[in-house]
């Protein structure tokens, strides 16, 4: 027995079908685990690493964003993780059109709050919307991905 | 979150030349659960950051080497959850953790409690083992 089509591509194909307008002309190249090192690690590590707190012996380093590129850099870091969460919904990267979406409708939200966090300059902000980026990442990869 | 496999060993290297932290990835990953760490040393640095809080400790060896182990624990925001604050730990405080090793058995481990001497008081480190553990027993 053939596998049948995932029912999200079905609702999409029939789409076509029924006479909608011809699906966007897009091309996607790179597959889930190229996504991921090459767009979505690469911005979640700036967006993490712009604000730490570190102690050692010589003292208290506290690291932010110091001026308006610093800041710009982080929130255009966090547009790429937020966008990001839309190419992982486009076929046939989603696994499915349930749970995977939701988890890659966490990460554009999330994405969302630390890039106004960032337009705000707002340091707490971002330290409290990274755990929910971490969180919206582990969810995603214990059920899909989980030993990566 | 960096690339979570091959890419781990270098970064390892790479934290503990440097002190930087690595980022994201999941325990399974990096942790093997079945090679269980009790260390106990002093603290000389901690870092707390997103997506993981990560401190340093020196340890003395039976043979009187120091070795500096890295210990990483969960996001700043999980720390806050278990009931610790950024004063909770301290440079030159005396602990002991109970964890596990990374698989590439380096000096770096994954921090399932750490106990503080002076204290006695025990802290669940938010672990992402930890809190597969806690959600299976709901």
């Amino acid at each position: 027995m053939r596998p049948l089509l995932p029912g999200f591509l079905v609702v999409s194909l029939a789409g076509t079908a029924c006479g909608g307008p011809p699906p966007p002309p897009y091309k996607p190249v790179a597959d889930v685990k190229q996504l991921m090192q090459g767009i979505v690690d690469p911005s979640a590590d700036v967006v993490w690493e712009s604000v730490a707190t570190i102690f050692t012996k010589d003292g208290v380093e506290e690291r932010r964003p110091r001026n308006d590129q610093q800041w710009a850099n982080v929130r255009n870091h966090a547009m790429m993780l937020m966008e990001s969460g839309n190419l992982l919904m486009i076929p046939p990267r989603a696994k499915d059109g349930d749970q995977w979406m939701k988890m890659a409708q966490a990460l554009i939200d999330t994405s969302e709050i630390a890039l106004r966090a960032a337009e705000a300059k707002n340091v707490d902000g971002l330290y409290e919307v990274g755990g929910r980026i971490d969180e919206a990442c582990e969810n995603c990869h214990k059920k899909y991905w989980p030993n990566y | 979150m960096r690339m979570r496999f091959a890419a781990f060993a270098v970064a390892a290297g790479f934290m503990l030349a440097t002190g930087s932290a690595i980022a994201h990835h999941s325990f399974a990953a990096e942790f093997d659960a079945n090679q269980p760490i009790n260390l106990k040393g002093t603290v000389t640095k901690i870092e707390w950051m997103n997506p993981h809080t990560y401190f340093y400790i020196d340890v003395t060896e039976p043979n009187g080497t120091v070795v500096n182990w890295g210990l990483e624990m969960g996001s700043p925001n999980g720390l806050m959850r278990a009931g610790w604050t950024r004063n909770t730990l301290h440079v030159g405080d005396v602990v002991t953790v109970e964890g596990s090793l990374a698989k590439d058995k380096s000096h770096i481990g994954n921090a399932r409690a750490v106990i503080l001497a002076a204290s006695g008081k025990r802290l669940f480190a938010a672990s992402s083992q930890t809190e597969t553990t806690q959600q299976q027993q709901r």
